[in-house]
């Protein structure tokens, strides 16, 4: 689907107002940033409780599991890819786990469902993997079809019945935490670390880039589009499993419906977050910003004090924001075009 | 050189795909006959295929979109929208006419936007109906604050579940409709542009084809039919709420790549797209029918698209030296 | 040179093209640490010849030997190892990446056992050989956001970083300014010192006589000389890159007189950046001439008439109808065709039929009730391929399959199908064999007899002054200079589309 870009013909605008607005456009996180702190001051303003520390508590516990997830899906992207079945593979994960550990089912130890599920995650993960790069089927078909599949999957497993009773010790942990800090929020914490030192310190993260920024110069400079691509499927299925361990345990039950949409809110965090669908370019910074700006939006839909009419709004709102996000990345484009000459022709 | 000989290939399978999927349902409609009694009775059939008319006719739209080689995602939340639209309009005006015509018209204005946004600022498809998507849906559950319209009249009903000839209505207006945009893909000028301008949109350009206007109306078309489709919708169950078509998106482009149309683009046509729907549609009826199972379709629809076009990677296109 | 001083020997090196040959039976030793500049026009098989040694093609016939052991073509891999390097003409690795991880991807220093990027080294290491290079890149940019000379100079850093013993440099000046032109011919004069062996392909004949010390000159995929730079002088040399070959029964005969009616007239058009000041017309009948080094800007004045992309100012006009600028249907209306540069991308549609590229162009006049009349439009393609003599089983085979001289033959006729007054033909015969091609020439010739106006782009002088009335001369974006049909030799033409320093030499040296 790429191609859609512009022709050359566009090349050429003047380049002062460019250039500027630019410069405030590649700053992706400075727009973001100064939106969300915007956004506190007003509500905060109207309702001096929303900048409590249990609010944002509340709304750090819901970023997680988006967070942890698009770390993955962002490296995706940035190799060219896509993937929208994490939220159909939270499901299936959320369903076998509930399975192994409930009290009311197999009741296996944490000790060996956790480890499980983790490792069903990485293996779905490297199968759509290996479906993309050795079986070269795009990937938005992969995960498409994975994104219904696995879905039936999970209403299979879970039997038409939804699953309670996991294990005290993790729904504990899961809603207080170590030393008072959720477990989502540690994880989060723990796979942005991750993923930062994979980004800017491992030669296989700058190689990620590289292949999504020309697939055919990384072809020269001999790197393996194939293991490259099951690396990043994988380690996405294994993030979408740490996402669902730490997360779901939150819930009071395990349903069939789980993580419905998921997916297409991940895309659009990793979209708003400045991360170019076409590949190569991309920051992590910018990804988490636009995560925690696109879970806000509920929570201060409700301190706008304007009832249930307000909550209405929400995805209306969202949607507002990929447009406002996606528009002014075409400028971006554009300008980097002008300057870029005709390389990507 | 690559180029040629995968697309001598792609020449010689050029029916492959139509072929195989033919095949694919001829065995599920066996084995049905066989496994449910009179699963293949026209009646039943008639009756079992109420469900799938908005989903055929979304997927005519989707084929051109994706022949060209984008995507429109907001199929689903723009029938949302047009249903909410019908149902304020008709509680406000009572009119009937003017709420049918303003749904249509919703429809067309949401794929309107999409077109514009798509060939006017060059951004990509995906990207465009993601966030119409969210913000069609968000816009009608905001509007409708969740509430239902209903009671349209048993009139208007019998619109969707009345029959002509014992053909469902829906149906009628679908196989005009199919016939409609199988001559215009193969017999018209602008049938033929859309294929180019998948293949090679450069080329296209380069041949005098306004490749923006044919996206804007392309992405138009597809609004338009998803109007269409929430009025059928709307109809049959005599309710209008925000979140009619949820989901419509996925399952409409499951059929449509099912089909044999290429998500890059430039190969494609209705016949297969037909075919791709009527699989789906005959599994779903017999995995519902006989093991009264609805996860089970979900999980044979999922590996039928990805093994389909596995299959037709691996046999179409020889692997790069 | 005995052959067991070569580090590099080319033996029966051939390679074609679905039937064209685009190197035949190139023999080459190149010694150690020697600067062996190729010279040779636009489509003398340079290209081909480094793509060979780099690796991305694989050799049809004969072996490329280094260092006594043979290469294996057509693999990257075994080109690297071997110590083989190459610089593009304009390459932007990876676009979106910054200085630094252009130089050191795949290839990263790390530390912790290869665990860890080291960036301080990395960093240390790529400002230490931009500063031999004597540039200051802005590291945290990314390369794609460069100016078209850092980019270069990255470009050079890559390739630097890396201990090659053989160095291919493909133009590396053409987007350079003198003085860093001056900076990397010192660079690699530096490196010739330290031992490497450099290829170095370039239309500036300056620097060639500058640094190199032998020069092998390709025509038509041939090898025509290799000289001693001492024993060789300009003239020498641009007469074995055009070649004395011309066919000179095949003068003009003028086609237009100069009262014909004035078909295309284009005044003053501008894209900035790109051309400027553009004047030019032509008459019914007449065949113009554009020529100039490639990037010169020929083809985007073609590009922009035709409405591909808009111009800033000035106008152009076809029978006195002005075209708003920047719509193809526009154009078309007013009866321009134009066959473009790069017919795989642009001219055809590969994967659609011979039958549906043929009518392309002109669907709608074949309609009735908005559908197309399929008889209608298998007459006409039948007409086309019969006309034209496309060799194609049938119209309805994969464009794709045909060989590149019946795929240009396609092109031709999806525009000739409309009749139109101007017909604009980028590079009509390049990569197309001897025979396609005289029956392109034939065609272009048939047509401008029966009154219409062409504006033939090329890279080919022979062809162009065998073709046509008057030439043009692009240098720059900006049209330098105007020949007669007649009268215009190669010379000429070379001495005015080289870049300043090689062309004045040149000029001076005919007055």
């Amino acid at each position: 689907m790429s191609n859609l870009l512009p022709p050359i013909g566009h090349a050429l605008r003047p380049a002062r107002f460019g250039v500027r607005f630019s410069k405030l456009v590649r700053q992706r996180e400075t727009g973001l940033l100064l939106l969300i702190v915007l956004t506190c001051v007003v509500v905060g303003i109207k309702d001096i409780h929303f900048l409590s520390c249990e609010v944002w508590r509340e709304i750090l516990v819901r970023c997680a599991a988006t967070a942890i997830v698009a770390c993955g899906v962002m490296l995706v992207v940035v190799t060219g890819e896509i993937d929208i079945s994490v939220g159909s593979l939270m499901a299936l994960l959320a369903a076998v786990m509930g399975r192994m550990i409930s009290e009311h089912e197999w009741d296996i130890s944490c000790w060996i469902g956790i480890p499980a599920t983790l490792g069903l995650g990485t293996l779905i993960g490297v199968f759509t993997g290996c479906l993309v790069s050795v079986g070269r089927v795009p990937s938005i078909i992969v995960t498409l079809g994975l994104l219904t599949a696995l879905r039936g999957l999970t209403t299979l497993i879970m039997g038409g019945q939804n699953i309670d009773r996991l294990p005290e010790g993790l729904t504990q942990l899961a809603k207080q935490g170590l030393c008072g800090v959720p477990l989502s929020i540690l994880a989060a914490v723990g796979v942005i670390g991750l993923t930062s030192v994979l980004i800017h310190h491992i030669p296989l993260g700058r190689r990620l880039y590289a292949l999504g920024s020309s697939a055919e110069s990384a072809r020269m400079a001999g790197l393996s589009a194939v293991r490259l691509k099951l690396f990043v499927f994988g380690y996405t299925g294994f993030l979408t499993a740490l996402a669902t361990i730490v997360d779901v345990p939150r819930l009071p039950k395990i349903e069939a419906g789980i993580g419905s949409e998921f997916e297409l809110l991940v895309i659009t965090c990793v979209v708003v977050g400045g991360v170019a669908i076409s590949g190569g370019h991309g920051r992590l910074s910018g990804v988490l910003l636009a995560v925690v700006l696109m879970t806000m939006i509920r929570p201060v839909l409700t301190f706008m004090d304007i009832g249930e009419a307000g909550e209405k709004w929400t995805r209306a709102i969202q949607g507002m924001f990929i447009l406002l996000a996606v528009v002014t990345d075409s400028f971006f484009l554009r300008r980097q075009r002008s300057s870029g000459g005709e390389h990507t022709a | 050189m690559n180029s040629k000989s995968q697309a001598g290939n792609a020449f010689s399978f050029s029916w492959w795909h139509e072929t195989v999927i033919g095949v694919l349902l001829l065995v599920v409609l066996l084995v049905a006959g066989w496994l449910v009694p009179g699963f293949l009775k026209p009646h039943s059939q008639l009756l079992l295929s109420r469900h799938l008319w908005e989903f055929a006719i979304l997927a005519l739209g989707m084929t051109l979109v994706i022949l060209t080689g984008g995507i429109d995602l907001s199929v689903g939340s723009t029938m949302g929208l047009s249903a909410v639209v019908f149902g304020c309009v008709q509680t406000s005006t009572g009119s009937l006419v003017a709420a049918s015509l303003s749904c249509l018209a919703t429809g067309l204005c949401c794929g309107a936007v999409n077109g514009g946004l798509i060939s006017q600022l060059r951004l990509h498809p995906l990207i465009v109906t993601l966030a119409t998507f969210a913000a069609y849906r968000g816009i009608a559950e905001g509007w409708s604050q969740g509430n239902s319209y209903s009671r349209f009249g048993t009139n208007f009903s019998s619109l969707a579940r009345g029959s002509w000839f014992g053909v469902p209505l829906p149906g009628v207006v679908f196989c005009v409709m199919a016939i409609g945009f199988a001559v215009f893909l193969s017999k018209t000028p602008n049938g033929r542009f859309l294929k180019a301008i998948g293949h090679n949109e450069r080329a296209a350009k380069f041949s005098g084809i306004a490749v923006e206007r044919i996206r804007f109306w392309l992405y138009a078309t597809s609004g338009l039919l998803a109007g269409l489709a929430s009025l059928i919708y709307v109809a049959r169950f005599d309710t209008a709420k925000a979140d009619v078509g949820k989901g419509f998106e996925l399952d409409v482009i499951t059929a449509v790549v099912l089909g044999g149309t290429s998500i890059s683009g430039g190969r494609g046509n209705i016949l297969g797209t037909l075919l791709g729907l009527l699989l789906i549609h005959e599994t779903r009826m017999l995995v519902s029918r006989y093991w009264r199972s609805d996860e089970l379709q979900w999980i044979v629809i999922g590996s039928l698209l990805i093994v389909a076009v596995l299959a037709y990677q691996l046999i179409a296109r020889k692997p790069r030296s | 040179m005995t052959a067991a001083e070569a580090v590099i020997q080319i033996r029966g090196l051939s390679k074609s093209y679905d039937g064209v040959h685009a190197l035949s039976n190139i023999n080459l030793d190149v010694a150690q640490a020697e600067i062996h500049a190729i010279c040779g026009e636009n489509g003398a098989g340079k290209s081909t010849l480094i793509k060979m040694l780099s690796g991305i093609v694989r050799a049809d016939t004969g072996h490329i030997t280094v260092s006594g052991t043979q290469l294996l073509t057509g693999s990257v891999q075994a080109s690297e190892s071997a110590g083989i390097a190459v610089m593009h003409q304009e390459s932007a690795a990876f676009p979106h990446l910054n200085a630094i991880e252009n130089l050191y991807v795949g290839r990263e220093l790390t530390r912790c056992g290869g665990l860890y990027l080291n960036h301080i080294a990395m960093k240390s290491q790529t400002e230490r050989l931009l500063q031999r290079l004597g540039v200051s890149v802005d590291l945290s940019v990314p390369v794609g956001e460069l100016p078209l000379a850092q980019r270069q100079m990255v470009a050079l850093a890559r390739v630097l970083s890396r201990n090659c013993r053989l160095l291919i440099m493909d133009e590396p000046t053409a987007s350079l300014s003198n003085r860093e032109s001056q900076t990397l011919l010192r660079i690699v004069q530096q490196l010739q010192v330290s031992g490497v062996t450099v290829l170095y392909v370039s239309h500036r004949l300056d620097e060639v006589f500058q640094i190199a010390d032998r020069v092998t000159v390709l025509r038509d995929g041939r090898h025509v000389a290799t000289h001693r730079i001492a024993d060789v002088d300009r003239q020498q040399l641009i007469c074995d890159m055009v070649g004395r070959s011309i066919e000179e029964q095949h003068r003009p005969r003028a086609h237009a007189t100069d009262d014909s009616a004035v078909i295309l007239d284009v005044t003053q058009l501008t894209r900035c950046g790109v051309f400027e000041d553009i004047s030019f017309h032509v008459r019914a009948g007449e065949i113009l001439g554009l020529t100039g080094l490639v990037g010169a800007g020929r083809s985007e004045i073609a590009r922009a008439i035709f409405g591909i992309d808009e111009f800033d100012e000035g106008e152009v006009r076809v029978s006195g109808r002005k075209l708003k600028g920047g719509s193809v249907q526009d154009a078309m209306a007013s009866g321009i065709g134009m066959v473009p540069e790069d017919r795989q991308h642009e001219g055809l549609i590969l994967p659609m039929s011979v039958g549906e590229n043929l009518s392309l162009a002109m669907l709608r006049g074949l309609t009735q009730w908005g559908l197309i009349r399929r008889r209608a439009e298998r007459d006409l393609t039948d007409a086309q391929i019969r006309d034209l003599s496309v060799k194609a089983a049938t119209s309805r085979i994969a464009a794709a399959t045909l060989s590149g001289g019946n795929q240009q033959k396609l092109v031709l006729g999806k525009w000739l199908a409309r009749k139109p007054k101007v017909l604009i033909l980028d590079e009509p015969t390049r990569g197309v064999d001897v025979g396609a091609k005289s029956q392109v020439h034939g065609l272009i010739r048939n047509l401008a007899s029966t009154g219409m106006a062409t504006l033939l782009i090329s890279s080919d002088l022979p062809e162009l002054l065998a073709l046509c009335d008057r030439l043009l001369v692009v240098r720059n974006g900006r049209i330098v200079g105007e020949l007669q049909g007649r009268t215009a030799t190669q010379e000429a033409v070379l001495s005015l589309a080289l870049p300043d320093a090689a062309g004045l030499q040149l000029r001076e040296a005919q007055q």
